[in-house]
């Protein structure tokens, strides 16, 4: 049990690779296509059941789960792989969102099934890998390993323009990561330079940061900033780096638009939360307006966009962009409500807009077609599903006891109070920001609403939607989990908050503490009490 | 503190309910159980409600502290708090009584209503999701449970508007009431962010929670805040008066004011039992429910109060002149609703927040009977709206006669009936705005808006008697062709789409074309006796809130029990423009009456005061008999009188929207981002590298076909980066 528990994140990450091998060699022996999704779709529930231990098991501050191994002496680089309040809920995400993805599969897969399952599993274990890695050199290896099999999931098994998408999708996002790379080394001659020891080690260079053995400043350090940040950017996305998404999420096979919407586009915001804001917390705090300026661009020009248009799947795609907007924004409000709001809003797109990617997957496999003008009136033949889908629209929406309410509404409180913008003698910055992102609050309902108008309501125009069936029982046994989490995590937040509160709010900390002549305020902001707050500053 | 967990029971009997009727409801398709789950719940809702405000802990309604019931921490992170936790004070236990007492006769009204639609039971459990919602709405004890509630019965509008899903305008008006809804709770977000920035809580109640002390924001502001000047700037100073615009923001979308009100009418749509239970007894009034509930904000900030008169007397107007040249019945009534609010917010807004209070509630009577009514009326005419198809129903339809005749001299404002009182009051109180107004300021331009208020009560006046008249007089034009429509004459083909029509009850689109024989019905009686409830209740309901200047007339002395079971609602503040509060009463602070000799100068209960207020109700009696007398000179002889078309046309306020807003913004999402910025600019340069790395890759390296080389080339391309940087850093660290 001991050893169980010690390499817990070992074994979630070995388990898919091997898991992908054995597929490949069941397929080699056995020649049992049926068996591979049921084989994937098995293995990918031990993972998620095994890594429940995972929230029992992670301690409110520090690492948890901890291994730390030699792996390469010579660049002394670790295997160093641990979760904290900020991984947890990401990890779990992962390997939650895994068996619905291959459930989802079950019958769309009309090619190379061994290639198709062996890819998801190796996806799997590079996403986890990219959340408990502390090893900056291991990080960064499995951040590029996720590229790869999403690049074939998207270029094999993808829709019509599926190569351009699966190049497009690569160019954006190799581009940003082969920068990281450098930064990285640049981190560890850095570190080298200045305390004698060169060192991947996240750990250890923080703990350097805080002796003041180790200081990043100056243009190295803003590069390796701009470096860092970049590759994470393009990964949110973004705007302007986002237009890889909507091509890759159209062509992308269902499953691999969920993964995508649920998880990879997670590993951007949580590489700048914990990589730029705690290795550059000055940097971070430099450029947050803009940051913030991007985020809140975002969120109004991914909504206008998603508005207008004709394929719900690239609709659903735009949307993900201006929600990532709202992530973003949080993060760089760098107040508790913001940073905490944000990494709840990563979880709750991850479920509310893979289940949307889910819907319009289930409705892809009855008609082939995504075209709006192709449907009307389905809640008349497909009424369960017209429910399902109203109610996860609801949750893209943000009303309130479903998920994405708390998230955003955190989110726009944090920005509120957030002082990194300045406030000058007229204008409040931080409060105009809010108001512009709260905009985009109306403009999802515009969109999502409009959308469904046309797809659910009025008569059923188009005779191929006549006879269509409603949800079978595969489909909602896999959408029916989201739905539960969705209802679960509006009304009932707080485990999940108070499990990463206290990871969260080191790292806003961390930011704000670091302000030179600043302190005193960012002290006062984030310590006392709003009411004391504003007593004071009357 | 007074805790009494049954107040959880009023919210969630009703999502009881709707979850049951959901599941089980949707499986067994039987009216009757669905029927009975519906109004069961709603009917203990009700008695769990007026147990509370009557009687439990000595009733709601008599004691001045709040009852509360504490669910549980919905959110707690960095000092702000925002529990799931109901509280019924006075204010609350009205709204909480008249919603559950309407909602109920409504939700009997429907069975009948209703009865042969295929999706009855789907109806009803939307309708009992919003009792959920609204209740949540008004028995939240913060500002944020409250939005929860205030979206909630955003989201069952939008799905009970568009309920017949087949029909084009529902659909449309379902998306429209939910994205108008949705500017304006932007305002009140927004709002709630500042008022938890100013006062650190959204709490209604000072409260104990855990060992935890949590203040008010009303306690808060009185307490240590002082009043907003009253000028333009402080709209944008981020003080009270901030709060206070942002919070009616919210209120014009939810209550259907300029600039947010095309979308009431639309929904019409929907059945009528939710256009009188949704769209003209509850939910609408939220926003007035808003206003006075953060009356103690208001107090302080005149410019937003100024504003919201302004709105409020706007609106009366503007929706009045459009309700005059309506020919759907439904249509009628919306804007009648429409322009009934903006009563509400007058009163609200010139200080008189208890009586925008009982105007909600007798305008709740009425309005739900004048719905209620009509729906009867359509009911009875088989699905006909338009007015111009009816006439001398009274005839054939009694008792829904009768009644609805209570409910349109009530809105018209005949001494007794309920509307009299709470619009007089509101008239009267305009007039003299300057002595309610907050801080002892002069109330610039109270003349004015008392002369459009008078004006809109005229208009209320004849628009109604024109209703009254198309609908229950003249002769019946049942089988009439309306200009530009089709006269039906084939007997055959009217009786096939008649059959037709019953075939597929859930359209509600055959109303064309009566059969020869057609005769209206009577309702049955669970339609006709909740119309006869409210019909007493609009007749007698306002006797609640008899006005001290009328009342005396009778020796009465004071008996305006509504006024004295609300007035501790009203914060009481300290003098306008001094630093130093002085006089501070917190609302909640102790059972004794506020000392006479803190309040202003004026006494209302002096001669001339009450001299003024007579001599005013008299006028506004006698404008609504002269506005009764020219609706019937005008429209008895001939009711299908051409009206302006500009009015018929609703000014056209929703083409001016498509055209300069929304399809602006389309174009420019389309053309502008999505088509030039995406795909030709970003696209564009992305593109542009990739083919030129494409190239590189070939001429680097001959390597595999297909794409594998743009992979290989990016590596290669990467490395060089790498390389460089090295070199650059090296450099840099010799140098």
């Amino acid at each position: 049990m001991e050893f169980f528990s010690q390499n817990l994140l070992t074994i979630l990450l070995l388990l898919p690779v091997f898991g992908a091998v054995g597929i490949v060699l069941h397929q080699m022996f056995w020649k049992q296509e049926e068996q591979l999704k049921w084989l994937t779709f098995g293995i990918t529930l031990v993972n998620f059941v095994i890594s429940i231990p995972l929230i029992f098991g992670t301690k409110t501050a520090g690492f948890s789960f901890e291994v730390n191994k030699v792996w390469i002496a010579a660049i002394n680089s670790n295997y160093h792989i641990a979760v904290d309040g900020l991984s947890l809920w990401l990890v779990i995400l992962t390997t939650f969102i895994m068996p619905i993805a291959v459930l989802s599969t079950w019958n769309a897969v009309e090619k190379r099934p061994t290639a198709f399952y062996a890819f998801l599993l190796l996806l799997e274990a590079a996403m986890i890998g990219v959340f408990v890695s502390l090893d900056l050199l291991v990080f960064y290896l499995f951040f590029e390993a996720s590229l790869v099999p999403m690049f074939f999931l998207i270029g094999i098994w993808g829709g019509e323009n599926r190569i351009y998408a699966a190049v497009k999708f690569f160019i954006f996002t190799a581009l940003g990561s082969l920068l990281m790379l450098a930064a990285i080394i640049g981190l560890y001659y850095m570190h080298a330079e200045q305390t004698g020891i060169g060192t991947f080690d996240f750990v250890t260079m923080m703990r350097s940061l805080e002796l003041g053995q180790l200081a990043i400043a100056g243009t190295a350090g803003t590069l390796m900033f701009w470096a860092f940040a970049l590759a994470f950017s393009i990964k949110v996305p973004l705007f302007p780096f986002h237009t890889w998404l909507p091509d890759a999420h159209t062509e992308a096979p269902t499953a691999g638009s969920v993964i995508l919407a649920a998880v990879l586009l997670k590993m951007g915001t949580y590489g700048l939360m914990r990589f730029n804001f705690a290795l550059f917390p000055d940097q971070s705090r430099e450029w947050a307006w803009l940051f913030i300026v991007l985020a809140i661009v975002g969120i109004i020009y991914g909504a206008l966009v998603a508005m207008v248009q004709p394929d719900v799947k690239r609709l659903v795609a735009y949307s993900s962009v201006a929600h990532m907007g709202f992530v973003i924004l949080g993060m760089f409000s760098f107040t508790e409500w913001g940073m905490q709001g944000a990494l709840y809003q990563m979880l709750n797109h991850g479920v509310s807009t893979g289940a949307l990617f889910l819907l319009v997957g289930f409705i892809y496999e009855r008609r082939h077609t995504r075209a709006i003008s192709d449907f009307g009136g389905l809640a008349n033949v497909m009424p369960l599903y017209a429910t399902i889908f109203v109610i996860t629209a609801m949750s893209s929406v943000g009303l309130p006891f479903l998920n994405g309410f708390v998230g955003e509404f955190l989110i726009m409180l944090g920005m509120w109070k957030s002082t990194i913008l300045g406030v000058t003698a007229t204008t409040n910055w931080n409060y105009v920001a809010t108001m512009l992102a709260g905009t985009g609050v109306i403009f999802a309902a515009v969109y999502l609403l409009w959308m469904i108008q046309r797809v659910f309501f009025g008569k059923v125009t188009n005779d191929k939607n006549k006879k269509l069936t409603d949800l079978s029982t595969r489909e909602i046994g896999l959408i029916a989990p989201l739905m539960f989490l969705m209802v679960f995590m509006g009304v009932y937040p707080r485990p999940f908050l108070d499990a990463a509160k206290d990871s969260v709010n080191a790292i806003q900390k961390r930011v704000m503490h670091q302000a030179g002549g600043d302190v005193d305020h960012a002290e006062r902001n984030a310590d006392l009490s709003p009411q004391t707050a504003v007593k004071d500053a009357n | 503190m007074i805790e009494n967990n049954l107040l959880s029971i009023i919210i969630f009997a009703p999502l009881a309910g709707a979850v049951i009727n959901w599941l089980i409801g949707g499986r067994l398709k039987n009216e009757l159980f669905s029927s009975v789950v519906a109004c069961g719940s709603i009917a203990v809702s009700a008695l769990v409600a007026f147990y509370i405000a009557f009687v439990a802990d000595g009733g709601a309604l008599f004691i001045n502290k709040p009852i509360l019931d504490q669910i549980w921490t919905w959110i707690n992170v960095g000092g702000f708090r925002a529990d799931f936790a109901l509280g019924m004070d006075r204010l609350s236990g009205i709204y909480a009584c008249f919603v559950t007492f309407i909602g109920l006769l409504i939700h009997i009204f429907a069975t009948g209503y209703m009865h042969g639609d295929s999706g009855f039971y789907r109806f009803f459990a939307y309708l009992n999701l919003f009792m959920f919602a609204m209740l949540t709405l008004v028995l939240a004890d913060n500002y944020l449970l409250m939005f929860v509630g205030w979206e909630g019965v955003g989201l069952c509008s939008y799905l009970l508007i568009g309920y017949y899903i087949k029909k084009d305008e529902a659909r449309k008006a379902a998306k429209k009431a939910f994205v108008m809804n949705r500017i304006g709770d932007w305002g009140v977000l927004m709002g709630i962010f500042l008022v938890f920035t100013l006062t650190g809580s959204i709490s209604f109640f000072d409260k104990t929670v855990g060992g935890e002390q949590v203040t008010s924001v009303f306690t808060y502001v009185v307490n240590t805040m002082s009043a907003d000047p009253f000028t333009w700037g402080a709209i944008v100073a981020g003080g009270l008066t901030s709060i206070g615009v942002l919070m009616f923001i919210g209120a014009t979308g939810k209550s259907a004011q300029i600039p947010l009100l095309t979308w009431l009418p639309d929904a019409m749509a929907g059945p009528t039992p939710v256009s009188a239970l949704i769209h003209a007894a509850t939910m609408v009034t939220a926003g007035v429910y808003l206003v006075v509930r953060s009356n103690a904000i208001y107090q302080f900030a005149p410019t937003a109060m100024w504003i919201i008169a302004v709105i409020g007397a706007a609106t009366a107007l503007f929706a009045a002149t459009i309700a005059i040249a309506q020919n759907d019945i439904k249509k009628v009534l919306a804007y009648s609703t429409v322009s009934q609010l903006g009563f509400m917010f007058l009163a609200a807004g010139v200080g008189a927040f208890v009586v925008a209070i009982f105007h909600v509630m007798t305008h709740a009577f009425f309005k739900a009977l004048l719905f209620l009514g009509s729906g009867s009326v359509i009911h009875g005419m088989h699905h006909e709206q338009d007015m111009r198809k009816m006439g001398n129903l009274r005839k054939y339809m009694p008792i829904t006669f009768i009644t609805m005749a209570a409910g349109w001299l009530a809105i018209c404002g005949i001494p007794i009936f309920a509307g009299f009182f709470s619009k007089d009051e509101i008239l009267y109180k305009t007039f003299a705005a300057d002595n309610y107004f907050p801080g002892g300021l002069k109330f610039p331009g109270e003349e004015i808006l008392w002369g459009v208020a008078t004006v809109t009560a005229i208009l209320t006046a004849i628009y109604m008697t024109r209703m009254m008249v198309m609908t229950f007089w003249g002769k019946e034009r049942f089988h009439d062709a309306l200009p530009g429509e089709e006269h039906h004459d084939d007997h055959h083909a009217d009786d096939a789409h008649h059959a037709d029509a019953h075939a597929d009850d859930d359209e509600e689109e055959h109303h064309h074309a009566l059969p020869h024989d057609f005769k209206p019905h009577e309702s049955p009686w669970v339609m006709t006796v909740p119309l006869i409830v409210l019909a007493v209740l609009s007749t007698f309901g306002g006797l609640v809130g008899v006005p001290y200047a009328m009342s005396s007339i009778f020796g009465a002395g004071d008996v305006n029990a509504f006024e004295h079971t609300l007035d501790p609602v009203i914060a009481e503040k300290g003098e306008h423009g001094t630093s130093e509060i002085k006089e501070v009463k917190h609302f909640f602070a102790s059972a004794a009456k506020p000392e006479a000799g803190a309040a202003p100068a004026h006494d209302s209960h002096s001669p001339e005061v009450l001299f003024k207020e007579r001599v005013l109700a008299a006028l506004s009696t006698v404008l609504a008999l002269v506005g009764i007398g020219i609706g019937f000179l005008l429209f008895y002889k001939t009711p299908l009188r051409t009206m302006p078309k500009i009015l018929e046309e609703k000014w056209r306020l929703d083409e001016f929207y498509n055209g300069y807003i929304v399809d602006p913004i389309t174009k420019l999402s389309t053309v502008g981002l999505w088509k030039g910025f995406d795909i030709g600019f970003i696209d564009g340069i992305v593109n542009g590298i990739g083919h030129a790395v494409a190239e590189f890759g070939n001429v680097a390296r001959r390597l595999q076909v297909g794409f594998v080389r743009s992979y290989a080339a990016m590596i290669l391309l990467g490395a060089l980066a790498v390389v460089g940087y090295f070199i650059y850093y090296g450099l840099k660290l010799v140098g």
